[in-house]
């Protein structure tokens, strides 16, 4: 039989060792993130300062290549050193990564979760192709401006870094609204695409992404500014104009009631105080957040106070910080499902449920284990399965999240019934997507695993242990 | 039209990717010769902007791909698993080692021969994952043996076709762009013209359908060819005539375009029906506006940066 004969899309599992799937996905995810939102906020920055050197130095030299004596009369002299110096550079580097990282996230995605990003393909091909087409022009406006910017005169560059700026933020828009999905997909996710598109999150989040681009290009931008060989007055200017396209910030706190206030009632519960690891990862993002921004606006822009390169870095460091303790929650959020009600992370639906409880978790399941032989009788063989369908999205045996940890003090009684009633024993878990025998094969199996994994293990067939475990499963129905 | 977008965006990332990977096996050949060559100094400067587009235009054909064969497309990802996505560390260093190419002299040697192999790599890997994407009758014993590699039949076949295709696409825009001696050029279209049609005749011994797609595509893949190789011929002996050089790019046109179709003539009938989500997804209009938008903007872009350098 063909993998492809079963109803229900069975994929190919791969192992990352002691490494959780969502330690894998999230370590490419936030090194993507951070270099795709520095290339947009640092676009942005490229406009202003471009802005700020033809200001005054317009009306001297109109409509051609600023000349020297024109850029003395600019109002911020140095601008058009900065826009023509390494920032461009770096700008650069960060959108080729950017792009190279962002093709990452799809073959990590894959491997994580195919069925999910399958989903949002479906969904959002159309819209996906939107941004391809604002991506590909914010790649050919930053490579011309690279390439001829100097050469240019003042009004195309103007134009120039104007369509990388506009192109580079509508990228973001469009991935904004499909990522947002995920979390808010509304009361009918297969409606139209535009009620999916501007969902409940969409605009909270949009917000809170662009500001977020914006500071991380004004704190790279003080980094570079230390690096131009001026006078600390003529840095300190430049850094000035710099801080003011992260003040912003200001506005995330109230940003950030709005995106709580619209996502659901248990997600929201996770975050503040349900889930102490997403807590204290809001509170690491929320509180880098206010240093950085209480940083930026008190001591740059109202205090005029000077940043030096080295406490610039200390600064983007911590963004980097804030970034992936917010996309942590963000993922987390979304909890027992990586579509809300659409696709559990198990990737299972919830409709599917109800007939692995009937056939099993993995009657339909094409692939064999790759280890058979290392278990001794056919339950835990079966175990191993079904600890591949239903919990390596998540778990590992040893690892990271380690189900061998997480369940090494419990009775058989509790491992039994905690496991039938998964989605009642923790409200972020899915409900347990298969029969009686599977319960009792995952059971076997993880007592075997805390054992050592013994050369010999005896199979369980208590007729009064099913029947408890049927009725179990009964109690908690998908 | 998801079939014709995916072609065409595949034909579009075809065009760069060549000239990137023929390109830097061309600079890495000449710099070991330690050759003194205008072809070799023009090529080094384009080829990081090259590849810069060239992946930006491969996202579309990975996005449409995913719409036409998902099932297979994720199956045979994961199969391959962690060497699958080595392709990404390979281009990250590829990319790399093309801005040491282009910048640093002293190292040019060695960053033109690692650059030539990461994209050898990645080449290879695509052709594998083509392969297996077909061999859905053979996944299950690949996953439960653990097997990182698909040597299926046409993995070596299909590479040295689009390798021979990737020659001579480098030459055709080389030709454009440069002011070196055309003759030679003409030589590796020619080379690139005869791999190809070796590579090919090798898939067809392995079984590869031809005529999948209907027997007119094949037909005019032969006449482009043999078309194409008399117009780089002669060029070859007459290189100053642009109108060889015309007539040379419109044949390579007419053979990229049929040799895709004639690719993904196996794969038709393998196209999965609609998903329930996609079927009914809008956004086609707001596609069809961003297209005819990013195309004039683009083409703003170019018009600009070809006036300045005139």
């Amino acid at each position: 039989m063909s993998p492809l004969d079963s109803p229900i899309p069975y994929f190919p599992v791969n192992d990352f060792g002691p490494a959780m799937k969502g330690m894998v996905i999230g370590g490419v995810g936030i090194v993507h993130v951070f270099l795709a939102q520095f290339a947009i906020g640092g676009g942005a920055m490229l406009l202003y300062f471009e802005r700020l050197a033809q200001t005054k130095a317009r009306s001297a030299n109109a409509d051609r290549a600023a000349s020297p004596e024109a850029m003395r009369s600019s109002i911020e002299p140095n601008a058009r050193r900065f826009v023509d110096g390494f920032f461009p550079v770096l700008v650069l580097v960060s959108f080729v990564l950017g792009a190279l990282t962002g093709v990452a996230i799809w073959f990590t995605t894959i491997e994580v979760g195919a069925r999910t990003i399958g989903l949002m393909i479906d969904r959002f091909h159309w819209l996906w192709a939107v941004e391809w087409v604002c991506f590909s022009v914010e790649v050919c406006a930053g490579y011309a401006f690279y390439r001829c910017g100097k050469q240019l005169s003042d009004a195309t560059r103007l134009k120039l870094l104007a369509l990388y700026a506009v192109a580079s933020w509508l990228s973001l828009f469009f991935i904004n609204g499909i990522l947002s999905w995920q979390l808010t997909p509304g009361d009918d996710p297969t409606g139209g695409v535009w009620q999916g598109f501007f969902n409940a999150s969409f605009w909270p989040s949009l917000g809170f992404r662009t500001i977020v681009a914006l500071a991380l290009g004004a704190l790279a931008a003080c980094v570079v500014i230390n690096t131009m060989d001026l006078t600390r007055d003529e840095r300190a200017a430049l850094i000035r104009r710099a801080a003011r396209l992260a003040t912003p910030m200001v506005a995330m706190p109230i940003l950030g009631v709005w995106y709580f206030a619209v996502i659901p009632a248990d997600s929201r519960q996770w975050i503040l105080g349900g889930s102490i690891a997403m807590t204290m990862f809001v509170g690491i993002a929320g509180g880098a957040s206010l240093l950085i921004g209480a940083y930026v606006v008190i001591g740059l822009v109202v205090k005029r106070l000077y940043v030096s390169g080295a406490t610039a870095t200390l600064l983007v460091a911590l963004a980097f910080g804030a970034t992936a303790a917010g996309e942590f929650v963000r993922e987390g959020a979304r909890k027992p499902y990586t579509v809300r009600n659409v696709l559990y992370s198990t990737s299972i639906t919830p409709a599917e449920v109800a007939g692995l409880r009937v056939h099993g978790a993995t009657a339909g399941d094409p692939y064999p284990l790759r280890d058979a032989d290392r278990y001794p009788n056919d339950q835990l063989k079966r175990g191993a399965l079904v600890e591949r369908a239903l919990c390596d999205a998540c778990h590992t045996m040893h690892g990271a999240n380690a189900l061998a940890d997480l369940a090494s003090t419990w009775t058989d009684e509790q491992l039994r019934m905690n496991i039938a009633k998964l989605q009642k024993t923790k409200g972020f878990m899915p409900p347990f997507a298969g029969n009686a025998d599977d319960v009792e094969a995952i059971v076997q199996l993880m007592k075997w695993e805390i054992a050592g994994a013994p050369p010999q293990w005896p199979t369980t067939d208590d007729p009064k242990q099913h029947a408890l475990i049927a009725r179990w499963l009964d109690e908690a129905p998908p | 039209m998801i079939q014709f977008l995916y072609l065409a965006t595949l034909g579009l990332h075809a065009v760069f990717v060549g000239y990137v990977a023929a390109g830097t096996v061309y600079v890495a050949v000449q710099a070991v010769r330690h050759a003194d060559d205008p072809i070799a100094d023009a090529t080094r400067v384009r080829l990081p902007f090259m590849l810069g587009v060239g992946i930006t235009a491969g996202v579309a054909p990975l996005l449409f791909v995913q719409l036409l064969h998902q099932r297979r497309f994720y199956t045979a990802n994961l199969l391959l698993g962690p060497r699958w996505m080595a392709v990404v560390p390979a281009l990250v260093v590829g990319f790399y080692a093309l801005y040491v190419v282009k910048q640093l002299p002293r190292w040019r040697v060695a960053a033109a021969i690692v650059g030539s192999a990461c994209f050898a790599f990645v080449a290879w890997s695509w052709s594998e994952l083509h392969d297996l994407m077909l061999a859905d009758a053979r996944w299950a014993e690949i996953y439960a043996a653990g097997e990182r590699t698909f040597i299926g039949a046409g993995v070596a076949a299909r590479f040295a076709t689009f390798a021979g295709g990737m020659a001579t696409l480098f030459a055709a825009a080389a030709c454009w762009q440069s002011h070196g001696p055309a003759r030679r050029l003409a030589a590796i279209a020619l080379a690139g013209r005869a791999l190809s049609i070796g590579g090919g005749a090798w898939l067809v011994a392995r079984g590869f359908d031809a005529t999948a797609a209907g027997a007119t595509w094949p037909i005019v893949l032969v006449v482009a060819t043999v078309a194409d190789i008399a117009a780089w011929a002669v060029l070859a002996a007459t290189p100053r005539r642009d109108g060889a050089l015309t007539a040379a790019t419109a044949t390579g046109v007419v053979v990229l375009a049929a040799a895709l179709v004639v690719r993904e003539g196996p794969r038709l009938a393998l196209v999965e029906p609609d998903h329930p989500l996609a079927a009914g997804a809008g956004g086609a209009v707001a596609f069809a506006i961003a297209a005819i938008l990013g195309t004039l903007a683009i083409a703003w872009i170019v018009r600009t940066v070809r006036t300045v350098q005139e």
